[in-house]
C-alpha cells in the first residue's frame, strides 16, 4: 500500500486542495523526507520558470490605439448607442403622435369655423353650406358642443397615449441599464 | 469603474469602455501570448488579434464565467493561430537565441537561462504547454484553466503533472546548477 501523497503534491503546491486533504498532506510531509523532496522540486521548478521575464511591451495607449485601428469596419457602423439608449424608431413615436394631434386639431378648427361661420360672420356661401351639410350628415359633429367634446376626448386620448409611451420608454431604459450592469445575465 | 461595468458598457458598443479593458488586460494578454509564441512582436500581434475577437464576440460572453478565463481562451487560440501562420515549420531550436528581454542589468547567464526555459517550454506539446503557462505564469486556478480550455479539471491536473515532469527532465542540468 502506497502511503505517500505524491498524487496530491502538485495540487497542494498550487493551493488547490480542499482543507481536509491539505491537512492530511501537511501531516504526511512532516514525517516523509521523500515527499518533502518532491514538493521542494515542484517549488524549485516554479520559481525557476519565473526567471523568464516578459520583455517591455508597447505602451498601453499606443497598444490600445493599434487595437482600435484593427477593429472591423462592420462594427464601426453598428456603433453603439450609449448604455440604456433606446432604438431610434422609439424616439420617432412622440413626433408621430404630435403630428397626428396637430393635424386633427387643425382639421377640427377648420370644421368648426365652417360650421359657425354663417352665425358669426353672417356668411352663408355655397361651399360653406355644402361642407356644413356634409359634416352634419355624419351625425356626430352636428353641434359646436359635440365638436368641443370630441376635441376634448381627442386631447385626453393623446395625453394618455403620450403618458403610456413615456412609461414604456422609462421602463425599457431602466431594464436596459440593469441588464447591462449585470452583464446580460439571462 | 470595475471590470463588470466596463464589460457591460462595452457589450453595448461603448468603445471607450472597451479601450479601458484593453489597457487593463494588455499586460497579462501579451504575457500569455509571449509565453506561447516566444517572440514579442508575434505575441503583441496575437494579443491585438485576440482583443479584436473579444470585441466581436463580447455579446456572447456569459458573466457566469470568469472574464479572465474567457479572455485567455481567446488569446490562447490567437497565439496558436499566429504561430501556425508565421511559423508553419518551426524548428524548436530556431527560437530566438537572443533574449528579447535582455537588458544591460541582466547578466548573460540570466539571459541564457531564460532562453533555455523558453526552449524547454516550446518543446512541450501544445496541450501541455497551454496548461503549464496558464498555471505557472498566468496563475489561473485549475477551474479557471478548465473553463478557459473547455476541458475537465482532472485533465488539467494530469496535463500539468506531465508538463512539469517533462520540463524537469528538460531543465535538469540547469536546475542542478541552481
Amino acid at each position: 500500500m502506497n502511503l505517500h501523497v505524491s498524487e496530491w503534491l502538485a495540487a497542494y503546491h498550487d493551493g488547490e486542495l480542499p482543507a481536509n486533504r491539505q491537512h492530511q498532506v501537511e501531516k504526511h510531509l512532516q514525517g516523509c523526507p521523500s515527499c518533502r523532496a518532491e514538493l521542494e522540486a515542484l517549488e524549485e521548478l516554479s520559481s525557476f520558470l519565473k526567471a523568464d521575464f516578459v520583455p517591455p511591451q508597447t505602451p498601453p495607449e499606443r497598444f490600445a490605439a493599434q487595437v482600435q485601428l484593427r477593429l472591423p469596419r462592420a462594427s464601426l457602423s453598428r456603433t453603439p448607442q450609449g448604455a440604456g439608449q433606446p432604438p431610434r424608431w422609439v424616439l420617432g413615436i412622440p413626433l408621430v403622435l404630435i403630428t397626428v394631434w396637430a393635424f386633427l386639431q387643425a382639421a377640427l378648427k377648420v370644421a368648426t369655423f365652417i360650421l359657425t361661420a354663417d352665425q358669426v360672420l353672417g356668411i352663408a356661401g355655397g361651399r360653406a353650406a355644402l361642407l356644413k351639410n356634409w359634416i352634419a350628415t355624419e351625425g356626430f359633429l352636428e353641434t359646436s358642443a359635440n365638436l368641443l367634446l370630441f376635441n376634448g376626448l381627442l386631447l385626453i386620448g393623446t395625453l394618455i397615449l403620450w403618458s403610456a409611451w413615456m412609461a414604456l420608454w422609462l421602463a425599457w431604459t431602466r431594464n436596459q441599464t440593469e441588464t447591462s450592469i449585470k452583464g446580460g445575465v439571462t | 469603474m470595475d471590470d463588470r461595468d466596463l464589460i457591460a458598457y462595452a457589450q453595448q458598443g461603448d468603445r471607450q469602455a472597451f479601450t479601458e479593458l484593453v489597457c487593463r488586460y494588455q499586460d497579462s494578454m501579451v504575457s500569455l501570448t509571449y509565453r506561447m509564441c516566444g517572440d514579442l512582436r508575434l505575441a503583441e500581434d496575437a494579443a491585438q488579434e485576440a482583443f479584436v475577437r473579444v470585441w466581436q464576440n463580447l455579446k456572447s460572453y456569459k458573466p457566469q464565467y470568469a472574464f479572465r478565463s474567457w479572455l485567455y481562451r481567446i488569446a490562447t487560440n490567437a497565439a496558436l493561430d499566429a504561430l501556425r501562420r508565421e511559423r508553419p515549420t518551426t524548428e524548436l531550436d530556431s527560437l530566438s537565441l537572443a533574449d528579447p528581454g535582455a537588458t544591460p542589468e541582466r547578466s548573460a547567464e540570466d539571459n541564457q537561462q531564460a532562453v533555455q526555459i523558453r526552449r524547454a517550454i516550446a518543446r512541450l506539446s501544445e496541450p501541455l504547454r497551454v496548461v503549464l503557462i496558464l498555471r505557472e505564469y498566468q496563475e489561473l486556478t485549475y477551474q479557471e484553466i478548465a473553463d478557459a480550455l473547455n476541458i475537465p479539471v482532472g485533465t488539467v491536473m494530469s496535463r500539468l503533472n506531465t508538463a512539469r515532469v517533462q520540463l524537469r527532465q528538460e531543465l535538469l542540468v540547469l536546475l542542478e546548477e541552481v
